[in-house]
């Protein structure tokens, strides 16, 4: 093999290297109840999630972005979120963050529906790695049966990082709107594949 | 000699085409889809003439954000032929019917909307994103909108669609070419989800 293409060999093989190296994903963590037909589900309530960061809306926009998937999916209906404050009015309960069974069966009965998505949103913003900054966003969701107030399944998810192409070569990175969509996105597959 | 050039001409070659290669993989990288859109099946989206548009919510630290979104909003489904009623009779009803938060609206309040207003369907939106970001080596930027359209009588979501502008563009990264303003984007953003309501 001559000196030119025993570069070009290294070259390429450096390349190949380091594009696999940047596709390294890490697996999303997630609970599914292996006992349950999830086809009973036919219209679930997302609840307000936990804020778990400085951002101020992080919860709503990552609220916002569920139910648009979820409806995206074509595997549940979705009821509006006012509807969904109006029960928790209702029932005089403050916080969704920590409910009981009960509380899950009477906010299920009252708005008609199979399932509550609760979830906090645990890391929203940007982080630094290095040298360059990039977006983070770290969700939790759970899926709570209305009839039993048990939890059917249940996802952590993280994204985010600047990639090694962006870094390097200057290929796009994920805005921070992108990768909230991703992550819930990536979430909501371990439910509906 | 022959042989040398020649050698030397493959190599170049090769070199050229690993480069190219490389362009086009790094220029692949950048076209995804960012919309998601829901259209409730068996449902007439055509028999839709005429729309309120409420005011949307904003989660951006930028003020006018949620208005500058809605009047895009607006004009887009004017410009497709949709009558939206005027902002100042819907500001009169939502008084009227003492609505102070549009986040926490009901099936009843959009039912009352509906009829007060003689509109076939309410929309709801939000903002997540306006502003201009700064990337790793460029400025661009970013506007996110979910938007919700309701069924006054049954209070049915009948269509859903969330978009996002991507980053910088190729062409802005690598060349400096100039991208679009905000409101360029906030533009693209509505029309690209919009049309997943009249396609």
């Amino acid at each position: 093999m001559s000196l030119s293409k025993k570069s070009i060999f290294i070259l390429v093989v450096i390349i190949l290297l380091s594009v696999a190296g940047c596709y390294r994903k890490s697996a999303p963590v997630y609970y599914m109840r292996e006992d349950v037909d999830f086809s009973f589900i036919k219209k679930v309530a997302v609840m307000p999630l936990q804020n778990l960061t400085d951002e101020r809306y992080a919860d709503e926009i990552v609220r916002q972005t569920v139910i648009s998937e979820l409806l995206a999916s074509g595997l549940v209906d979705v009821t509006i979120p006012g509807e969904v404050t109006a029960a928790l009015e209702k029932l005089n309960i403050k916080s969704a963050a920590s409910l009981n069974p009960d509380q899950i069966k009477q906010i299920g009965k009252l708005l008609n529906v199979q399932a509550l998505i609760l979830g906090s949103v645990q890391q929203y913003g940007e982080v630094k790695f290095g040298s360059v900054t990039a977006p983070e966003v770290t969700i939790t969701l759970m899926m709570a049966d209305v009839n039993t107030g048990t939890i059917l399944w249940s996802v952590t998810r993280t994204l985010g990082g600047s990639s090694f192409m962006s870094r390097h070569f200057g290929a796009k990175s994920k805005t921070m709107s992108e990768t909230v969509v991703a992550v819930v996105r990536e979430a909501l597959q371990t439910f509906t594949e | 000699m022959y042989n040398m050039s020649g050698k030397r001409r493959k190599t170049s070659i090769s070199v050229l085409l690993a480069a190219v290669c490389l362009l086009v993989f790094i220029y692949g990288c950048s076209g995804t889809k960012n919309y998601t859109s829901y259209t409730r099946p068996q449902f007439d989206i055509a028999g839709i003439k005429k729309i309120a548009v409420l005011p949307f919510e904003n989660y951006t630290s930028e003020p006018y954000a949620a208005e500058r979104v809605r009047r895009a909003v607006m004009i887009e489904l004017m410009s497709r032929g949709v009558e939206v009623t005027e902002p100042g009779e819907i500001t009169a009803v939502l008084r009227k019917q003492r609505i102070r938060s549009i986040r926490n609206i009901t099936v009843e309040n959009i039912r009352d909307i509906g009829d007060a207003l003689g509109v076939d369907a309410v929309m709801k939106g939000s903002v997540g994103a306006f502003g201009i970001r700064k990337g790793i080596s460029v400025t661009y930027p970013e506007v996110s909108v979910n938007l919700t359209l309701i069924e006054p009588e049954s209070g049915d979501i009948i269509w859903a669609a969330s978009n996002t502008s991507g980053g910088a563009g190729f062409w802005t990264r690598h060349f400096g070419v100039e991208g679009p303003t905000l409101d360029e984007a906030a533009a693209k953003v509505v029309r690209e989800a919009l049309d997943t309501l009249f396609q």
